[in-house]
This record gives structure tokens, sequence and C-alpha cells, in this order.
């Protein structure tokens, strides 16, 4: 249907491109071909009809966390200008509204949790939208915190917890943000690594990061996990400490995407396009340490993030400490480019937190997870414009990965990963 | 004398209540590290204040931008729930048959809570302001329904006997008659109706975003800046009283 409506409103250059268009993504879909094309050639290929942005301003959502800093350096330092667009960045409240705004067109484009947008598209965790992934927006940089109050009883890791939990019978709170979102499945993830089930053993709950905090203050919950500056800000505030870093569950881990429906990426392609180009030069901005400063300085203004910035700069510049009087520099810190490899967006990304609903029980049956994920990552239109700005592109659409429990991920089995977990719904 | 006696009555209590507000809030902050004191907040609130006005692009604006928002929305929510409610209560209360089919119904609906009805909203209207409005305008125009119908209720019959003698049409009866003597009760429908709706904006823009004294208010809880939410709670009292001052006085001059 949103086919035959492009075609009526494009003009006949368009037209003719965007056959040519099919025509390649067809030959990429089919062998991967397409890799083989060297780079000039497969730039001229979509610059052949107009590559002008058909919008000129782009509405693009935030929630206010230290991974949002590429949208904003896009704007602020207008990378966005370069490209013909103006990000108009809209702070939003929480993952929810996020997702409601996405689908009813208010925002274009959105700084949102890999597996939202999954859920979104397969009907879980919200209506069901076709929905898109342009880009990873960055890897690493979440964490797990524990209240201090488990502290004081001697708990300061999972296998403690774990033996806290079996030996003391309470009702243990853990809370995330979203029940399909990333924070929900490293939390997870987390918990069954060391033997305790989120679901059957503690009581997981969503809900916004400062009612995480506000309730672990008062002693209302037991940990949580989220986006900085959350985590260290516990630190700060002195109500807990970081039990993990995401990336020790999963070193380079996809975390925010810049997501949008799918009505968006195809009827506005350059536009796509031209976002991704931006914010690929400040993602590349901002993992330049000399710059990491200055980035935490103006992400942490009132517009922004909001927040003090000696909450947000260590952790951003890769100094973490725990809470509990270690301090160390995390080779593994937040990372938004690291040479083109975080914001490619591989299918294997795509397809865990499919495999995470499946184990979870979000989904009941087992998806067809590759042709979903080949559906929503933008893995042609972010080629275009990576070969544009002169980002490398890996080769294989798939990376291998191993989690913190020793398996091992590749994307190459995705119905036996999903069914191979002991602890699960 | 006299103006000793007036200070006596009419200032002196408030005051009064005032100092020891202070105090009970005071001796709070003093035991708790988390809650800033009186003197704090108000040199934040004097920060504040200072320049309400400024705009930094759609996602930082001075708090004045973000009341005037926030009023703007109550107020087109509540002029459209005033528009629907009014005569609908005229029609509930005038014709029997029309009260029993709706009565149910509107039973059923008015003790659901206000924000109950935000995702009806995101859903029918595909956008947060509209929905936000809508929030307004379900929670504000049930006491303006049910105090109007009540209104032509307890007209006394003695009237509408008088009316038929004289044999005036309909529209007289209603201007003459029904209008004025249900004025009184109109007026208290709508100064309940302004304060839920002023109630729910807030909640309202919680969820919704875009600029607004809710969002404000989240936004610095985001930020866990307590001195600000405190200040927020001020403002919106302040500026809910204001509004029902503002009835007040408009009830007074419409009273026969």
């Amino acid at each position: 249907m949103n086919e035959s409506k492009i075609i009526t409103v494009a003009e006949p250059e368009h037209n003719s491109r965007r056959d040519f268009m099919k025509q390649t993504g067809a030959i990429l879909g089919a062998a991967g071909i397409m890799s083989m094309v060297p780079m000039g050639t497969r730039a001229a290929a979509w610059a052949a009809g107009s590559d002008a942005p058909e919008l000129k301003e782009v509405k693009v959502g935030f929630i206010p966390l230290t991974d949002c800093a590429s949208l904003v350096i896009a704007s602020v330092m207008k990378f966005d200008e370069k490209y013909g667009i103006k990000i108009v960045l809209s702070k939003e409240a929480s993952w929810a509204g996020v997702r409601d705004k996405l689908a009813n067109g208010e925002l274009h484009a959105a700084h949102v949790l890999y597996g939202l947008v999954y859920g979104v598209h397969l009907g879980i965790g919200g209506q069901k939208k076709d929905m898109s992934v342009l880009m990873t927006l960055n890897n690493n940089g979440q964490a797990i915190t524990l209240s201090n109050q488990l502290k004081d009883k001697g708990v300061t890791n999972g296998a403690a917890l774990k033996k806290r939990v079996d030996a003391e019978k309470r009702d243990y709170t853990f809370a995330q943000t979203f029940p399909t979102g990333t924070h929900a499945m490293w939390l997870y993830y987390w918990l069954a690594s060391y033997g305790i089930n989120p679901l059957k053993d503690v009581k997981t709950i969503t809900v916004p990061p400062p009612q995480m905090v506000a309730n672990m203050r008062i002693g209302n919950m037991d940990g949580f996990c989220v986006g900085e500056p959350w985590n260290n800000r516990a630190i700060y505030d002195k109500i807990g400490f970081t039990a993990a870093t995401t990336q020790d569950i999963w070193k380079d881990h996809p975390e925010k995407v810049l997501g949008c429906t799918a009505e968006f990426s195809q009827k506005y392609p350059n536009t796509a396009r031209a976002l991704i180009m931006a914010v690929l030069e400040a993602s590349k901005y901002i993992d330049d340490m000399a710059h990491r400063h200055k980035v935490a300085e103006i992400i942490a203004d009132k517009s922004y993030v909001n927040c003090p910035l000696e909450v947000i700069d260590q952790r951003l510049e890769g100094r973490y400490e725990d809470g509990l009087g270690k301090k160390w520099n995390d080779a593994n810190y937040m990372k938004f480019y690291n040479g083109g490899a975080v914001n490619f967006p591989y299918l294997s990304d795509g397809m865990w937190f499919l495999t995470q609903h499946k184990r979870w029980g979000l989904l009941k049956e087992d998806p067809d997870y590759l042709a979903v994920a080949k559906k929503i990552n933008q893995i042609e239109l972010y080629k275009q414009a990576a070969s544009q700005v002169k980002v490398p592109v890996p080769k294989d659409v798939m990376r291998t990965s191993k989690l913190i429990d020793g398996t091992v991920w590749d994307g190459k089995d995705p119905k036996k990963y999903a069914a191979s977990f002991k602890v699960r719904a | 004398m006299k103006y000793r006696c007036f200070f006596g009555e009419h200032l002196f209590p408030p005051l009064i209540g005032a100092v020891l507000f202070l105090v009970v809030w005071m001796i709070l902050a003093q035991s708790s590290e988390a809650l800033p004191g009186p003197l704090k907040t108000w040199d934040s609130a004097v920060a504040l204040f200072s320049d309400p006005f400024y705009n930094h692009g759609p996602n930082d604006q001075g708090i004045g931008w973000n009341i005037l928002n926030s009023l703007g929305r109550v107020g087109v929510g509540f002029g459209l729930a005033a528009l629907i409610g009014i005569p609908l209560g005229f029609i509930v209360g005038r014709v029997e048959f029309i009260d029993k089919m709706t009565s149910p119904i509107i039973s059923m609906l008015r003790p659901v809570s206000p924000l109950a009805w935000l995702p009806i909203g995101l859903l029918v209207f595909k956008a947060a302001n509209p929905a936000a409005i809508w929030v307004i305008f379900i929670s504000s125009i049930w006491p303006m329904i049910i105090n109007t119908a009540m209104g032509v209720r307890q007209l006394p019959q003695d009237y509408l006997n008088v009316a038929r003698v004289l044999n005036l049409s309909e529209w007289k009866i209603f201007t003459k008659i029904l209008f004025p003597a249900t004025l009184p009760y109109m007026l208290t429908g709508i100064r309940l109706a302004i304060g839920t709706a002023w109630l729910v904006i807030v909640a309202a823009e919680m969820l919704t975003g875009g600029v607004g004294i809710g969002f404000w208010v989240w936004d610095e809880w985001n930020n866990l800046n307590v001195e600000h939410i405190i200040i927020a709670i001020f403002v919106v009292g302040i500026v809910g009283l204001l509004l029902e001052m503002l009835l007040v006085k408009l009830a007074k001059r419409f009273s026969y």
C-alpha cells in the first residue's frame, strides 16, 4: 500500500531511481553481491536520482540519557546542516511516550531502545506497527545498580545476591525501563546467569529512572538496570553501587538505535540517509577522547540530559568507580563509533533481542528471526550513507559475541539459541 | 481601631498559618538531607523567576512559558467541555427520558481517573497535545453536566406552571426562567471543573511531554532537583487558587 502511495507522489526521476534501488535491493538481499561492488560505484548507484533530503526539518525524539549524545552533537555542532537537514530535538517523558509519538508521526525518528523497536514491529509492548532501525547509536555504558541495603548485608555481586535470595525469602524488587527494551534484557540475562529467575524468583517492574532512585532511597527497590548517568548518580547520591556494567554482560553490546517507522524510511530515504550521515559524523567526533569532556558539558545542559556535569563526565570518559571502593579505567566504556563497528545495524544484534523476547515469554512463538531483522534493520540505507561519509562497513551482516555466561551468539541458529537457556519463563 | 480589627480578623490568622507551615517545613528539612528548606527554595525561586520568559529552543524554556502553555491547554479543554457540557446539562435536566438514558453512563464514567483517558486520546487523535486537551475535556465535563442538570431539576414547579399559563415558548422559558434560575448551579459546576482541569493538566503533561508546567516538573524530577519541584508545587497551587478566585468573582457578578 505504501509502495503505490509513494509512486503516485514521486517525481518521474525518483521513480526510476526507486526501481533501480529495488533491483539493487533484491540483489543485495539475495546474494550479498553488493559487498563485492567497489565503494564508488555503490555511492553512484543511489546518487543517480536526486538525493536531496525530502524533508528539511527532522523531528527527533530523545530521552535524557548519556547515550543521546550523538544526536545532540549532530544538532549542536551543526553536522546536520552539512547534509541538508535540520534536526529538531524533542525531549520525551518516557519510552512509552517515544513509542507513541513515533507511531503517530509526531516524531520522525528517535533515540530508542533496540528491543523496543523490535517489540513494536511484532506487536508486543505496543500496537503493532512496521518499524525500521537506521543505525546503532552506541555500544556499552549501561549498568546494574544494587541498593546499599543489600551491600550492608554483604551482597556485592551476582553470586552473593543469589545466595541472599535463596537464604532470605522476601519480595525482591528489580526495575527496568521498558518491558521489551534493552535494560530489561540485560537485567534478566544477568540475573539468570547467576541462577536467579527474573520472572519467578524476584519481582521485576517497569518504572522511570527517577522513580527507581526515589524507591531505592526509601529501601523499596533492591536493584535496577538503566543507562548512564543514573548508575553513577546512585553512587553520587549514596543509595547504591554498580554491581555489573552491561559491557561485563556483553562486551560491545548494541544499545540505543536510531529508530523510525518503516513508513518514514520508505517515504523519505534521502532524509534518512542524511540523518545517518550527520549522526555518523557526530559519533566520530564523540569517540575522539579529546572531545569527550566538551561533549559531557554540552549534553549536561538543561535542554538535554539536565544533570550535574560531574555525574555525567566520569563514565563518559571511561573513568569508573563502583561505589564499593574500586576505581578503574574501563576499556569498554560507552562507544559511539569505534571505527564504524558501533553503528552498523548487524542483523545478529536485532535477532538477539528476538531470541530473548522468546526466552522470557514475550513472544509466544518463534518468529522468522532472520526475516524480521532484515525487514527492520535498514542495512542498505546505512551502507549507502556510510559510503558517502567514508565510514567502513563490515563485510558480514552477522557478528559473533561471547556473553557473560559463556554462550556464543553468532546469529546462525536463533531458534536453537533461544531454546538453549536453562533459566527461562 | 478599625484598622487593628481588620488586621486581627483577616490578616493575623492566615499569617500564623503561613508561619507555622514554614516552621514545620524547616523542621522536616532539618531532619532529612534530601529535602531543601524554605530559604534554599526561596533562593532558587528568585533565580528562576528573575527570567521567566527565556527561550533556549523547544527543550528549555522559562517557567513563564511553561505556565502559559499549560493554561492554554486548560483553556481549550475546559472551553470545549463548557461548550458541550452545559447545553447537555440543560437537556438532561429538562427531558426526563434523556436523563434516564444517560444517567447510568454518566455515573459510570464520572469516577474514572482522568489519566485513564489519555491512551484513548492518543489512539484517537494520534498526537500528544490534543490527547492532553482531551483529558482536560473529559475530566471537566462531568461536573458541568451534573450541576447544570441539577439546577434545572430543582426549578420550582410554580415557575413552569406560570410559564404554561402565559403560554410561553420553549425559548422564552429557557431565557427568562431556566437560565437565570440555573446559573448559580452552573457556576458551581464550572468552578469544580476548573479545579479538576488544572489538577489534571500537570499529570497529563508529565506523561505527554512538551512545553508545560507538568513536563517541567517531570524534567526537574529527572534531574532530582527537589527545590524546583517544591517551587512547582507552589506555582501550581497559586495558579489554581487564582483561577478559582476569578470564577468566584464572576459568579458573584452573575448571582441574582
